[in-house]
């Protein structure tokens, strides 16, 4: 075979074979990434982080992962306890239904808040929503994969 | 109330410079070499191929080193940016993109220069000159946006002024925009010109996050049924809806067919991706069904595209002219392809294949590299639309979620119809393979989306999202979900 045409047929498989090189490299990235994402196995529906918390208890930043039934107030008995003048015994429930979350007042004194407008009874709540109870901020968010 | 108001006002983001701290990125460096050398080797084959062609000795260098150089030095200079601002964002994304922008630079460095020619301050650039400066350009917008942009406020809250601005868009180029091939594509303002529909993808993804977002609880709900479909509450779906067809309606009056393809297909996967609902899709596709046996029946273009997509030899030198020379570039490249710069006689100092630069870089890259090359182009597609949806897997609320996924998905789904339409799998549309494309709008709204991919990615400075500022939808939301119960 001419040499010209073998040097030229091999340089442009070359380029093919490092096209794939380049694939092969980065689908071995994702693969560790998904495998490293698969290893830590996440049942949480949500969790809640505390955006503000004047009295200090919950402190600020702390994070709880969520149950399907969560329940918010300053008695000891709830799953999320929140020390505050301003927050009643059995303050707010919250409640993961087929896709999505609820939150229910349980006949708070000072009220529910989602995004500064008071829960009247039961209201959605997406993630990225910030709820108020007393004076503490709690914001729901996806739990990290 | 009003305390909690006023608390919940977001603060502008104060980042604290003595806190960044370099971080290595060894593995985008590592990916960025490889796809170095692989676009090296292609120049050294492209440069060999032509040099046989003009009937010089056989040399083994490059066709034109300095544009490549100048391109492979912005994608180090972009890792190295990155390595300085320190954040930890994703590694993949800029050597994938950065792969099929080289791509680019190669095929119109190796297609004819006079195809696009511009002159700036007395020289004259042709295709491939004009190309790079705009791979240039998009390389530091991602970089740019990759280490600036540290809060997504400013897409999140202004979701309505970003649709109006949308619309605004829209409405400017169909009142002031110019014809191209039938379609109302190119806005001019001034100096500048461009087309609009390549920045509305961008808008459109970010005011649909934003809205499914916001509604998303709702939408999981069912309140009404038609038949056996059940729907969430209408009200919610109507601004949505009316925002989508408002942009189908003038892409459809401004005979864009591509745009209202890819603008209705992200709003069905996002609704998709937001509700995990299967009825959502099914009614869009049969409403789209509908829509287009009614757009066939009532608009010449479409039911000449239509035809021409079922049998473009009947009028092999006429309308179908274009999609069968694509058809015979795709036939000679076979599995191997004919080897960058062998492929494309020129027929009377002309490629084949009119706008082969815009609108066929898929076929070009057929010929030249086979069906295993074009598969690996597809495969980097892939990589690119993988990264987007982990981003979103991993982001903390549903916005950030919802964004990634659009914006991954608007740059998956347009490359995958114009390869499908190049291939005559789908009826052709006149839009770009992202980042390959010659085109200064596509290139830069690609950049775009892909800068904000990278900034959304970043795991390690995540500042709290905003709430959004209760109104009166989220009051009325609020009621309705409680007399729905």
């Amino acid at each position: 075979m001419d040499p010209l045409i073998l040097s030229l047929w091999l340089i442009r498989l070359a380029f093919l074979a490092l096209l794939y090189l380049f694939l092969f490299s980065v689908v071995r990235v994702l693969l560790r990434d998904i495998r490293q994402a698969a290893r830590e196995p996440s049942t949480e529906l949500g969790r809640l982080i505390v955006a503000a918390s004047p009295s200090g208890e919950p402190p600020s930043g702390s994070v709880f992962p969520l149950d399907a039934v969560t329940s918010i107030g300053r008695d000891v008995n709830n799953s999320v306890v929140v020390e505050d003048d301003f927050v009643s015994g059995e303050h707010c429930l919250l409640t993961f239904r087929g896709r999505a979350w609820y939150v229910e007042d349980l006949g708070s004194t000072n009220g529910t808040y989602v995004n500064g407008d008071r829960v009247d009874g039961i209201a959605a709540l997406g993630f990225g929503d910030e709820l108020q109870v007393g004076n503490a901020r709690l914001r729901l968010e996806r739990s990290h994969r | 109330m009003s305390a909690a108001s006023a608390q919940s006002r977001p603060a502008l983001p104060s980042i604290d410079f003595s806190s960044i701290r370099p971080r290595p990125r060894w593995r985008e460096l590592w990916l960025l070499l490889l796809v170095g050398i692989a676009l090296s080797v292609g120049s050294v084959s492209l440069g060999a191929t032509e040099r046989v062609q003009a009937g010089k000795a056989l040399s083994f260098s490059p066709a034109q080193s300095q544009p490549l150089l100048a391109y492979l030095g912005a994608l180090l200079l972009a890792n190295l940016a990155q390595v300085l601002a320190g954040r930890r964002t994703d590694q993949v994304l800029l050597p994938a993109v950065g792969l099929l922008g080289g791509i680019s630079l190669l095929l119109m460095e190796r297609l004819p220069q006079n195809l696009v020619s511009q002159s700036i301050g007395g020289m004259t650039l042709g295709l491939g000159q004009v190309q790079l400066l705009w791979l240039l350009l998009a390389v530091a917008i991602i970089t740019v946006l990759a280490i600036v942009v540290r809060s997504d406020a400013w897409l999140r809250l202004y979701k309505y002024t970003w649709a109006a601005v949308g619309i605004a868009l829209l409405v400017l180029t169909f009142v002031r925009g110019e014809d191209v091939n039938g379609a109302r594509l190119v806005l001019r303002l001034g100096p500048l010109s461009g087309q609009p529909t390549e920045l509305l993808k961008v808008i459109v993804v970010v005011f649909l996050a934003g809205y499914l977002s916001e509604f998303r609880p709702l939408l999981v709900e069912q309140d009404s049924r038609i038949g056996p479909l059940r729907l969430p509450p209408v009200p919610y779906l109507a601004p949505m809806v009316g925002m989508v067809a408002i942009a189908l309606g003038i892409v459809v009056f401004q005979r864009d067919l591509g745009a209202a393809l890819l603008f209705f297909l992200v709003f069905l996967l996002l609704l998709y991706v937001a509700t995990a609902r299967s009825a959502y899709v099914i009614l869009g596709l049969l409403l789209f069904v509908a829509g287009s046996y009614l757009m066939y029946r009532l608009f010449p273009v479409v039911q000449s595209r239509v035809d021409v997509w079922i049998d473009p030899f009947r009028d092999a030198s006429g309308s179908g002219y274009q999609i069968v020379q694509a058809l015979h570039a795709f036939a000679r490249g076979g599995i191997l392809g004919t080897g960058l710069g062998a492929g494309l006689p020129m027929v009377g100092g002309r490629p084949p294949i009119p706008e082969v630069h815009t609108d066929f870089p898929f076929a070009a890259l057929g010929e030249e590299l086979g069906l295993v090359g074009v598969l690996a182009i597809l495969g980097v597609y892939l990589v690119v639309i993988e990264r987007g949806l982990r981003i979103a897997a991993a982001a903390a609320d549903d916005f950030r979620a919802l964004l990634a996924a659009g914006l991954a998905l608007v740059v998956g789904v347009q490359a995958f119809i114009i390869a499908a339409g190049n291939l005559k799998l789908v009826p052709l549309t006149g839009i770009t393979l992202p980042l390959i494309s010659y085109g200064g709008s596509s290139i830069l709204a690609n950049a775009v989306v892909v800068g904000l991919l990278l900034a959304l990615s970043d795991k390690g400075v995540e500042p709290p999202p905003p709430p959004r500022v209760g109104g009166r939808l989220a009051g009325l939301r609020s009621r309705l979900v409680q007399s729905g119960r």
